[in-house]
């Protein structure tokens, strides 16, 4: 008896340490419960109480929440959101647990403003509801000596503005209601809202000169005049023609990284020679983006989140070496760890969730893709190493795997290279000198355009 | 399941366990000293070596528990009081071991206090370190598949590059032939 009540009092401070909750969430539609843990909300149910759909996408290993028009992607682990094609910081970073994307009700706030909603806790709990509510919009032509207005009156939102052949479609932040439906006048042949796209059509060979917000009373204001445009302003980004790279300098802000005889950082370092590289490669045609422009702290878990965002082709982390050795020197490159066994249960947790829920599916598929790319990252870092041993004086420490952070998460061929070490005086001498950096970065930069010419025709062709 | 409810069930299960084998006061009944014969026992412990690769050194300990986090608080203890023959210590500061637990899936978790900011430069350092550890603990703990590593009592996503955030399997290939 005495073990038995020992066992439920140890059961209880467990499940109260846990801090699992449902929490009452009002909507629009009633009270709904949310899954909580110690303060932190489960996002993709908290997005989906907007109506929004929510999924994991297991090829940019985020989730993505679309409503109307409107899209917001996150991911677990970074603090980065991609709303409507834009990059932006949520204030704090999303955690997995358990398969549910959890996150503080600031960040929950922060995706639900993307859609049009908010999130606030007010006297009778926490309360989701649209922005901007009650906006009801009043549609009208008006003729003056420069031409013909279209005339919104009723909102202070500035849209954003979708020019399609024949139709001008404006995006509103939040949630918009018609007062009236839109009467054909002129120009104005008709239109409709849905959600919140406020779709306009014009009369053939009409087009829009420009579009603008006004005040008192606010209003907005699209000028129609010129000749009608062929060009199509997408919603979804352009696809990308050439290939795209992500580098990474290593280290930033306060995390200096190692120090080298004279106190050189590392975190300069990287930096120094990512930007060679990256020029290098835009010279050869391919897109290279950082994941700092400059002395910033970045966090592991963002860096690989801006590649794994923007799709890029490969990834590679670029880091300087320590050791207590002072001899020790000499260049190697890691590509992602992948313990046997995680392979094995990732099979085995897809083979025994076929009735699991989606996301639990997608984020078993995601780790399986990880595994899948492991081939792709071998040959990455092959092509890194094979051409640092070229270098003179440099010394062949290898490949390898590690379960390093920055790797572990990427969705797409992924190296991390230790160009040298800083506590040996002659790999010190090549890293800290101009000259040997811009050396280091064209090796670098072959590199990377070895591997990307040797990928199989289909990988480019599936882009 | 999740780094922390991982950890929560290891700290859960290792209560439960403890709390079934609590001894029982002997009734009274007067304790007699008998000498004992001390037990040597000869473990194999990682350091890192010169070359960045960990170096095997065999060490006799007198009296090693069989099994559970008793043994790997002695294997840490042993690998932490340094090399007896001339190699670099395995962390660059002065570590606690604040707890060692094992749960029932063959993971052990290791909590030392943390490092001071500044003190893990490279990932050479950082993996030689981690390793050593791992290496050190898998090899003399028979159950012990993986480890984990706490500092002052949470998880940490890492010292600068390696995951940390889950336990870790042994890498052969970071040991000298």
């Amino acid at each position: 008896m005495r073990r038995l009540l020992t066992l439920l009092a140890v059961l209880a401070i467990a499940l109260l340490a846990r801090g699992v909750l449902a929490e009452t969430i009002l909507t629009p539609q009633g009270p709904a419960e949310v899954f909580s843990r110690g303060g932190q909300f489960d996002l993709a149910e908290v997005l989906r109480l907007t109506g929004a759909e929510v999924q994991f996408a297991a090829a940019a290993g985020s989730y993505s929440a679309v409503l109307g028009q409107r899209e917001v992607q996150f991911t677990p682990g970074g603090t980065l959101a991609v709303v409507d094609g834009r990059l932006t910081a949520l204030p704090t970073p999303v955690r997995l647990v358990d398969g549910r994307p959890l996150g503080t009700a600031a960040t929950a706030e922060a995706l639900l403003s993307a859609l049009g909603w908010t999130l606030r806790q007010g006297a009778r709990g926490w309360e989701v509801a649209a922005l901007g509510g009650g906006e009801r919009l009043q549609v009208s032509v008006v003729r003056d000596a420069g031409g013909t207005l279209i005339v919104v009156r009723g909102t202070a939102q500035e849209p954003r503005v979708i020019l399609t052949p024949g139709q001008v479609g404006l995006l509103f932040a939040a949630p918009v209601a018609l007062a009236e439906p839109i009467r054909p006048d002129g120009e104005l042949t008709g239109g409709e809202l849905n959600g919140p796209l406020l779709t306009l059509r014009l009369k053939d060979g009409v087009a829009v000169s420009s579009s603008y917000a006004l005040p008192d009373p606010p209003r907005y204001v699209v000028r129609l005049g010129g000749e009608a445009q062929a060009a199509v302003v997408p919603l979804a980004p352009a696809r990308r023609a050439g290939p795209l790279v992500v580098l990474d300098p290593g280290h930033g802000g306060e995390d200096q990284g190692a120090k080298g005889p004279a106190s050189e950082l590392e975190k300069s370092i990287t930096l120094a020679v990512a930007r060679a590289t990256a020029a290098r490669l835009q010279a050869a045609g391919v897109t290279a983006r950082l994941t700092r422009e400059g002395d910033d702290g970045v966090s592991l878990g963002n860096r690989t989140a801006l590649a794994n965002q923007l799709q890029a082709d490969a990834f590679v982390s670029i880091h300087a070496n320590a050791y207590r050795g002072k001899a020790v020197r000499g260049a190697e490159t890691y590509y992602m760890s992948v313990d046997a066994s995680d392979a094995d249960a990732a099979a085995a947790a897809a083979a025994e969730n076929v009735d699991a829920a989606p996301d639990t599916v997608q984020l078993i598929l995601w780790d399986m893709a990880h595994v899948a790319n492991l081939n792709a990252s071998a040959r990455l870092a092959r092509s890194i190493q094979e051409r640092f041993n070229e270098l003179q004086g440099i010394k062949d420490r290898g490949i390898r795997q590690a379960p390093f952070v920055v790797l572990t998460g990427a969705t797409m061929p992924a190296a991390l290279v230790e160009i040298g070490f800083l506590s040996n005086p002659a790999d010190a001498r090549r890293l800290t000198s101009a000259t040997g950096q811009e050396e280091l970065a064209g090796v670098l930069a072959e590199a990377v355009l070895a591997f990307l010419r040797s990928r199989e025709p289909a990988a480019e062709a599936g882009r | 399941m999740s780094g922390p409810s991982r950890v929560a069930t290891a700290v859960l299960a290792t209560v439960v366990i403890a709390c079934g084998k609590s001894p029982r006061p002997s009734g009274g009944a007067a304790q007699v000293a008998t000498p004992e014969a001390v037990v040597m026992s000869t473990v194999t412990l990682f350091f890192p070596g010169d070359d960045g690769l960990l170096e095997r050194e065999p060490r006799e300990i007198a009296d090693l528990p069989e099994s559970g986090p008793a043994r790997i608080r002695v294997i840490l203890a042993e690998l932490l009081a340094g090399s007896q023959n001339g190699r670099a210590p395995v962390l660059p500061w002065t570590a606690t071991i604040h707890a060692a637990f094992v749960d029932r899936t063959g993971n052990a978790y290791v909590d030392l206090s943390a490092p001071p900011a500044g003190t893990v430069e490279g990932t050479a350092t950082e993996t030689a370190l981690v390793y050593a550890i791992v290496q050190s603990v898998v090899a003399n703990c028979q159950g012990v598949e993986r480890v984990q590593l706490l500092f002052d009592g949470t998880e940490v996503t890492s010292l600068g590059h390696l995951d940390l955030s889950r336990p870790l399997v042994p890498r052969p290939e970071l040991v000298a032939p």
